[in-house]
């Protein structure tokens, strides 16, 4: 199948317009007629399953946990960028669409990314009339501050708590529309595979997570918001039930996956302290702007940082980036601490951590101002480490934080299968191969709130009303069927390594070989270790329980099962692109300053891989990008 | 008048009842404290401040009258409240710890009330439905308080009154809406001097009685 | 510098579904690093569990940041723990003693029915909030953001009513199993913004009504919520639901 982005014609700043003009609209008095299956409700999800309801079609709403207001947008902190230009400092629409296109190392959809940049302000608006606490000034307007890879200030913030506060926005219209009967939800499910029916996304096979019942439900079409693939790395900055279960389930069925090896690894996070840490948490990176990053000269050197003196430590940020020094963007920061601790440099009882020391900021500002900047951050870090950052420099070592990649959408968000929509971070549209700070939480929703709720409409429209007969389907028994037999599998393989085992081993290979700086060596090896490792969990994994109660292992289970193949579709995916972009760096193509080196003749597209059979090699598709408003530059940060 | 039924059966509604009762007898203490320390001023001052009371006449009916219905009041809503919150939590903790927010006085309200009740009926008997033509309510208290096992008796149940207010009275203003971290130190240290002049007050009235007069 | 370990004894309440009564069973936790978190012990002597073929300890727990709201258990008589605003999952070891005995329970209230061992059915909260904690905007209609000024004070009051991460702790720590804590938390957040007005009197009504009928006990102010709310949201919110819910009825 030949890959159609379905980009609108037209100049850059009317794609949107004229699309919405020429999308066919369904009738209101039809649109109780359609059901729509919403799974996730994060940012993405809950905004699409109210605004969906709004509209007024019927919507099943799925999510893992207990309440549509845990999913893990919940824990984005910094903010959401809007090109409001409220500050006047130059911001425009164009210069969001800029900047977003080349952070993302210009491997994004101009014409996505445009859109996003044009609903960013709707955005704002609509948060703000749902009653989100935004900061404002003493004038009462809202409030902005800067971020990286920008040089204005667009970012809206409520303390460093936006994506809770945002969430929770999205969860109350979502809990509005579950009031007037609009939206059923359905917490505690798993999503355990997607059902076709005529080639058509129209239902879904789910494991009640009290129950263990499997359960199928039919709409007339699917929308998937189901989040990143992070935690394939097991640890990561996701919430420990962030899975890519979802997204492969709808992969096997013949949605291609995008870019999978695009993963963003950020700089300041608290380093792991053993082998049953069980997550990592981030800190936000406004921190490098008082803080300096530094290790001692001498590998080894296991002396505390106040006895090592000036002359003895290498602040490798400033020596090496003199202009942006501690301030370079996500990607060269991680890969100069991971580069510093490869050569033993390393701090801390694992020696895989940096010092971000902030004795020089306190000594010029005071303590006072330096706690009133960074004073909850300080205040965590102590929460987690026991150890003073006022006192002592602070430890900190990049975690696996976003994934750009993931399935493979048109303009419309509408995967390979008809009817199937996947929005958010499950995604892969629009962040390239790397994602800028406050971001994220723009992309959820504006695909949430001003994206689907058009397309999808689009897509109704031209489908009939007539519903699936569940009990009579046969793609419905079949799921259900493969469902149960895979479950039953799981229970009876009866070995001796636990799932967490596997899971860390898994993650181990993957942050070694397809981490923050991968090579061909490295990618081929961690191929032959992963199917390894997939055949050693099918022979000798024990979980425990049955499948018909509530049982974590098995729900763990299910879900490393399949990182355990979808981490092998990374490195694929990583070993074809023979360049290095963002959040993708191989090794081989790195310019003479060490910064990644695209390959635009034989690169710049998106990769997007069809699932061809257990064991057998994907089948790789081009959608190739073209840029016909900016200039594809190379980045550089000295 | 269905709004009103309506909204007293609510959670919130229920505590306003107790609220507002509970406001009412705060008076009717400061006014009764204010009263009783005529005793201070010896036999002949208080005699006559019991005469200028009962001088009221129909006034003093409807006070008992208003008195007893908030009583009713009070210590009906003050029970269902105490089993409607037994209820809801069927299967108790096995370890059970302050966290700090409770005070002797929050954690004994239903037991220190009922301990009240008892107590206000007792006095009642004592010094109120006696046949007041054979005794002056002077005497009444003199032969009263002579009594060591009383007296115990009394001070005790003062010090229970205290113990009440010094919940009841910061709690009442919280249920009526009035906390505000500018006004609620000052509400708090209220309620506290309250209930330490009620327990002063009252309680050093059969020392002054026996031993001192 | 190799990190302290310390052994631990665990009581944990274990019961399961569909089970009239649970009972507490004994665990010993070795060589816990003090660097982990309360939920990574808990993990660790779930690894155990698993490889001794017996089953693991079931419990709810999410993000791990503090943020979700998902986890929490009642730990020797505290909720999320002894140490103050701290969630279970940033409870670290280094607050627990070598030798220590841990009574491990579950939220106890009857709003919330027990599910599996320290898992509760929170879903209350949720009922509570589709009664009325929204402001009702369709997406598409608002005006532009900084069409209505409002004061950085009240922004800022609100937004930290607004912190409520609905775990249910205020509910656990209550002596009468009240969630006035949390109802006010919403109600607060969304009555102290302009936007939030024209409901107001309809949504804290309803709310308060909804929450009387799932189950939860009575509130009589004894502000063990607001001590133990991970978040730190003060009883003045409740202060400030009561006097919403007399100025909706009154009026």
């Amino acid at each position: 199948m030949k890959l159609d982005a379905k980009i609108p014609a037209g100049p850059l700043a009317e794609k949107w317009d004229q699309h919405r003009f020429n999308l066919k609209l369904v009738n209101p008095a039809n649109k109780k007629k359609f059901e729509i299956i919403v799974v996730g409700t994060g940012l993405a999800g809950a905004s699409a399953a109210a605004t969906l309801a709004e509209l007024g079609y019927h919507v099943k709403n799925f999510c893992i946990q207990d309440s549509p207001r845990r999913a893990h947008s919940i824990a984005a902190q910094g903010g959401i960028n809007a090109a409001k230009n409220y500050a006047n400092d130059g911001d425009s629409v164009w210069r969001l669409f800029y900047d977003t296109v080349k952070g993302g190392d210009f491997r994004a959809r101009e014409a996505n990314v445009y859109r996003l940049a044009q609903l960013s302000c709707n955005i704002i608006d609509h948060c703000v009339a749902q009653g989100i606490p935004f900061a404002r000034d003493y004038g009462g307007f809202l409030d902005n501050r800067s971020f990286g890879g920008a040089q204005v200030s667009r970012t809206f913030y409520a303390k460093g708590q936006t994506g809770q506060q945002l969430l929770l926005g999205a969860y109350s219209a979502l809990m509005r529309q579950v009031s007037i009967g609009m939206v059923k939800l359905f917490p505690r499910r798993e999503m355990m595979d997607l059902v076709l029916v005529d080639g058509k996304a129209r239902g879904l096979v789910v494991r009640n997570l009290i129950t263990g019942e499997i359960e199928t439900y039919d709409a007339h079409a699917v929308v998937l918001a189901t989040g990143g693939y992070g935690n394939v790395f097991n640890l990561s900055t996701n919430a420990m039930s962030s899975n890519v279960t979802a997204a492969f389930r709808a992969y096997k069925k013949g949605a291609y996956f995008a870019n999978p090896c695009f993963t963003q690894i950020h700089p300041t996070c608290i380093p792991v302290h053993g082998t049953f840490q069980s997550k990592l948490t981030l800190m936000s990176e406004s921190l490098r702007n008082d803080g300096r990053v530094w290790v001692p000269k001498k590998p080894g050197d296991k002396r505390l940082p106040r006895d090592i003196p000036e002359s003895e430590r290498d602040y490798f940020l400033e020596n090496k980036y003199p202009s942006f020094g501690n301030l370079v963007p996500r990607d060269v920061a991680s890969r100069n601490a991971k580069e510093q601790c490869d050569k033993g440099k390393g701090v801390g009882e694992t020696g895989l951590a940096v010092y971000l020391d902030f004795s020089d900021a306190i000594k010029r500002d005071g303590e006072n101002v330096i706690a009133g900047k960074y004073g909850n951050l300080f205040e965590m870090y102590e929460k987690i480490t026991g150890d003073n950052p006022y006192k002592n420099p602070m430890m900190i070592f990049p975690a696996v934080h976003y994934t750009m990649g993931g399935l493979w959408v048109d303009y419309n968000l509408m995967s390979t299968i008809p009817g199937l929509f996947v929005l958010g971070e499950a995604n892969f549209s629009d962040h390239g191969a790397n994602r800028l700070g406050a971001s994220a939480l723009m992309q959820g929703l504006a695909d949430g709130y001003f994206v689907i709720p058009y397309t999808i409409g689009g897509y109704l429209a031209q489908t009939s009303f007539s519903k699936v007969n569940v009990s009579d389907s046969k793609e419905f028994k079949q799921g259900i069927d493969d469902v149960q037999k895979r479950i039953n599998k799981l229970l009876s393989v009866n070995g001796n390594r636990t799932v967490s085992e596997f899971h860390r081993e898994l993650g181990l290979i993957l942050w070694d070989h397809c981490g923050m700086s991968r090579n061909e060596e490295g990618l081929s090896k961690a191929l032959s270790m992963i199917r390894d490792l997939r055949h050693e969990f099918w022979e000798n994994v024990y979980v425990p329980g049955t499948g018909n109660d509530l049982n974590q292992s098995l729900e763990n289970a299910g879900r490393v099962a399949d990182f355990l193949e979808f981490g092998e579709l990374m490195i694929n995916d990583a070993l074809a692109r023979k360049e290095s972009c963002g959040g993708h760096f191989n090794t081989a193509f790195q310019t003479e300053e060490n910064e990644a080196k695209r390959d635009d003749e034989n690169f710049c597209h998106v990769a997007a891989w069809e699932y061809t059979g257990d064991d057998q090699k994907p089948d790789f598709h081009k959608e190739s990008l073209s840029f016909e408003n900016v200039e594809l530059t190379q980045r550089s940060y000295k | 008048m269905n709004w009103f039924f309506n909204m007293l059966r609510s959670s919130i509604g229920k505590k306003l009842l107790m609220a507002l009762t509970g406001l009412g007898f705060c008076l009717f203490l400061l006014i009764h404290l204010i009263g009783n320390l005529t005793l201070y001023g010896g036999k002949g001052l208080f005699l006559s401040y019991v005469e200028h009371l009962h001088a009221l006449g129909p006034l003093i009916r409807i006070a008992e009258l208003g008195l007893l219905a908030f009583a009713a009041i009070h210590v009906s809503s003050g029970l269902i409240l105490f089993w409607q919150n037994l209820q809801a939590r069927p299967v108790r903790y096995q370890v059970s710890k302050n966290a700090g927010g409770r005070t002797i006085g929050s954690a004994t309200m239903p037991y220190t009330g009922v301990l009240i009740l008892i107590f206000v009926v007792i006095h009642l008997l004592n010094f109120h439905f006696i046949d007041h033509s054979r005794q002056t309510v002077f005497q009444a208290i003199d032969a009263t308080f002579s009594m060591l096992p009383y007296v115990i008796f009394y001070t005790f149940a003062v010090i229970i009154v205290a113990i009440h207010i010094s919940h009841g009275f910061w709690s009442l203003f919280q249920t009526f809406g009035a906390n505000h971290p500018k006004y609620m130190p000052a509400i708090k240290g209220m309620g506290v001097i309250f209930s330490l002049l009620a327990a002063a007050g009252f309680g050093f009235i059969p020392v002054y009685v026996s031993f001192i007069m | 510098m190799i990190s302290k370990t310390i052994n631990l004894t665990l009581k944990v309440w274990r019961q399961n579904r569909g089970e009239k009564k649970g009972r507490l069973e004994t665990y010993h936790a070795k060589d816990i690093s003090v660097d982990m978190s309360f939920l990574e012990m808990i993990d660790v002597v779930n690894e155990d569990l698993t490889k001794n073929r017996k089953e693991p300890i079931a419990f709810d727990h999410d993000c791990r940041e503090g943020i979700c709201g998902m986890c929490g258990a009642v730990v020797n008589g505290r909720t999320h723990g002894h140490e103050k605003e701290t969630t279970l999952c940033q409870l670290h070891m280094r607050h627990f003693s070598d030798g220590d005995t841990i009574v491990i329970e579950p939220w106890r209230s009857r709003a919330f029915p027990l599910i599996k061992d320290l898992i509760v059915d929170r879903s209350a909260l949720d009922k509570i909030i589709q009664a009325g904690g929204y402001i009702s905007v369709n997406a598409g209609g608002a005006p532009d953001a900084n069409a209505l000024p409002i004061a950085g004070e009240v922004a800022e009051t609100a937004f930290i009513a607004a912190a409520c991460i609905g775990c249910g702790a205020c509910v656990a720590a209550c002596p009468n199993a009240s969630a006035m804590l949390f109802v006010s938390a919403k109600v607060s957040h969304l009555a102290l913004l302009p936007q939030g007005r024209p409901e107001a009197a309809k949504r804290v009504q309803a709310m308060v009504r909804q929450m009387d009928e799932c189950g939860f006990g009575n509130c009589s102010n004894e502000t063990e919520c607001e001590v133990e709310c991970p978040k730190g949201i003060s009883i003045v919110e409740i202060a400030r639901l009561n006097r919403e819910f007399l100025k909706a009825e009154f009026s």
